[in-house]
């Protein structure tokens, strides 16, 4: 697979789970924060990235079997230190297929769910992004629409950007029965 | 832009801040040399950074998808208003777009622009025009004040064209002419020779390699092929125009051609091949829609539409028909 189509894959068979993996790991794992629980995504896409993608059948599961080994090995190098979790790792020996699998949102559903994490960037930032993805602009004809500087540009859509992966870091809203959200992630600045 | 994505180190919050940065940048345009290096030597310092970077880019192309569906939800209601086809186009076509981190050959002085195999790569231009090009095809990008040219060097490019007559737009491949003032076509050198295919508005055809003595006009769904046998106009329907350019939306549409050629289509994106021995089998007429460079998807459907095989050789995926199917 060349790069573009791994992207691809990654986005189609990889990221949908993120949610559920974060949870699962949260909820199993009482010693580990959102920074653990950060650190141990990040590694694992840096596993699964550099794996054989052609031979994982089941990327759910070789992405949950994945995160529980780095679990592992950082309480072996106490990275996390925390006396309860040991006795946690037993939990995630059985990745159970089913457990919390959330429904897939539909593509309306999806662009609804973006929308509403739009409506939470700083305006300049979501304008900037909205001529990207929805108007198809490049940066510099944003540049231009916007008034403001190509690198300023740049910045608004990284900003933009690691704002709608924080919030996509949890499960959408509608494919949790209904469950609010409780905790509050955007930290601006 | 000249300065690397700002520096810090740290937690995870800021791995992502800079893996969002990067992945903006990578995604917009080819990373200079040093920016290159700059990037790598981040990445190679904790494969943390890999995982974010990856995850950002990841979203980064799946936003596009989402954003996509935008495009066609307002598409639905009314019958297309074709004024402004082209940005819808642009939309749709965002769909399957590579973004190659470094894949993509853009030099800037030059103009020139390079897509790999399994690679379709969109260009918006500054004028608001776009260029999409096929898997392994070539741009070079002139504009002047006073003409915007193109100039195919191999492969297939698509054009929406932001009308300007003050400006025309002008593509040139292999000693043909292709001008527009504001229009969709689609240019391909072919085997058979230069074939140009309008989807929407005029284009006017000239040039030495054109064998036209005098410009010549092509209308929406006409074709026109600078063969070497001579010139040619086909007139096709929508759905044959609309077939001919999904893969600018990185779909493959099959409605009826021969499981041969479909098969040959497929594996100008795929490095996995796809392989019909049974001439019975490779004339039977096949419909489907698959995505670019999934040939494992399209060898499944023939062989379930066919109640036929697949063997995997090598890099090739045989197909077979199962009474017909050899020993091994």
């Amino acid at each position: 697979m060349d790069h573009g189509a791994r992207l691809r894959w990654f986005a189609r068979d990889v990221l949908p789970h993120e949610p559920d993996l974060r949870k699962w790991l949260a909820g199993r794992l009482r010693g580990l924060d959102s920074c653990d629980v950060d650190e141990v995504v990040q590694e694992a896409y840096a596993r699964l990235w550099t794996a054989d993608a052609e031979a994982i059948r089941n990327t759910r599961a070789y992405l949950y079997v994945t995160a529980r080994h780095i679990v592992g090995e950082q309480v072996r190098r106490s990275r996390i230190v925390a006396i309860d979790l040991v006795a946690d790792l037993d939990a995630l020996n059985i990745v159970d297929e089913e457990m919390n699998v959330h429904r897939r949102l539909s593509g309306q559903e999806e662009l609804a769910r973006l929308h509403e994490i739009l409506q939470t960037l700083p305006p300049k930032c979501r304008e900037a992004f909205e001529l990207k993805k929805f108007q198809d602009f490049s940066q510099r004809r944003i540049a231009e629409h916007m008034g403001i500087a190509e690198s300023t540009v740049e910045k608004h859509l990284a900003k933009a950007l690691r704002l709608v992966s924080e919030a996509m870091k949890q499960a959408p809203a509608g494919a949790e029965n209904g469950k609010r959200r409780e905790r509050k992630f955007w930290k601006w600045g | 832009m000249e300065k690397g994505v700002s520096a810090s180190s740290g937690n995870g919050a800021d791995i992502d801040a800079r893996a969002s940065a990067w992945a903006i940048r990578s995604a917009e345009r080819a990373l200079g040399e040093q920016e290159q290096k700059e990037l790598d030597s981040w990445l190679a310092a904790d494969s943390r950074h890999l995982g974010a970077y990856v995850r950002a880019q990841a979203l980064w192309l799946d936003l596009d998808r989402v954003a996509a569906l935008d495009g066609g939800a307002r598409r639905n209601p009314s019958p297309p208003a074709r004024k402004r086809v082209w940005r819808r186009y642009a939309m749709a076509a965002s769909l399957a777009v590579v973004v190659a981190g470094g894949a993509v050959a853009y030099d800037q002085l030059a103009g020139r622009v390079a897509t790999g195999r399994s690679e379709v790569r969109r260009i918006a231009l500054e004028d608001g025009s776009i260029v999409t090009l096929n898997g392994n095809s070539a741009v070079q990008i002139r504009y002047e004040d006073d003409i915007r040219r193109v100039v195919l060097r191999r492969g297939e490019a698509s054009f929406e064209v932001a009308h300007n007559s003050e400006r025309p737009f002008v593509v040139s491949a292999d000693g043909v002419k292709v001008r527009a003032v504001g229009t969709e076509f689609v240019v391909g050198i072919e085997d058979d020779g230069v074939e140009v295919t309008v989807e929407e508005g005029v284009v006017a055809i000239a040039g030495r390699a054109s064998g036209l003595a005098a410009p010549r006009y092509i209308r929406r769904n006409e074709q026109f092929v600078a063969a070497a046998t001579g010139p040619r106009k086909a007139m096709l329907d929508s759905a044959d125009v609309e077939r001919r350019i999904a893969w600018r939306k990185g779909l493959l549409v099959f409605n009826g051609q021969r499981l041969g050629d479909a098969a040959a289509e497929v594996n100008r994106y795929s490095d996995l091949r796809v392989t019909i021995d049974d001439p019975t089998l490779a004339r039977a007429e096949f419909m489907g829609v698959f995505k670019l460079g999934d040939a494992r998807a399209f060898a499944n459907a023939a062989a379930s539409a066919f109640n036929g095989e697949v063997h995997r050789r090598g890099n090739e995926l045989v197909l077979v028909r199962q009474q017909n199917s050899p020993s091994h």
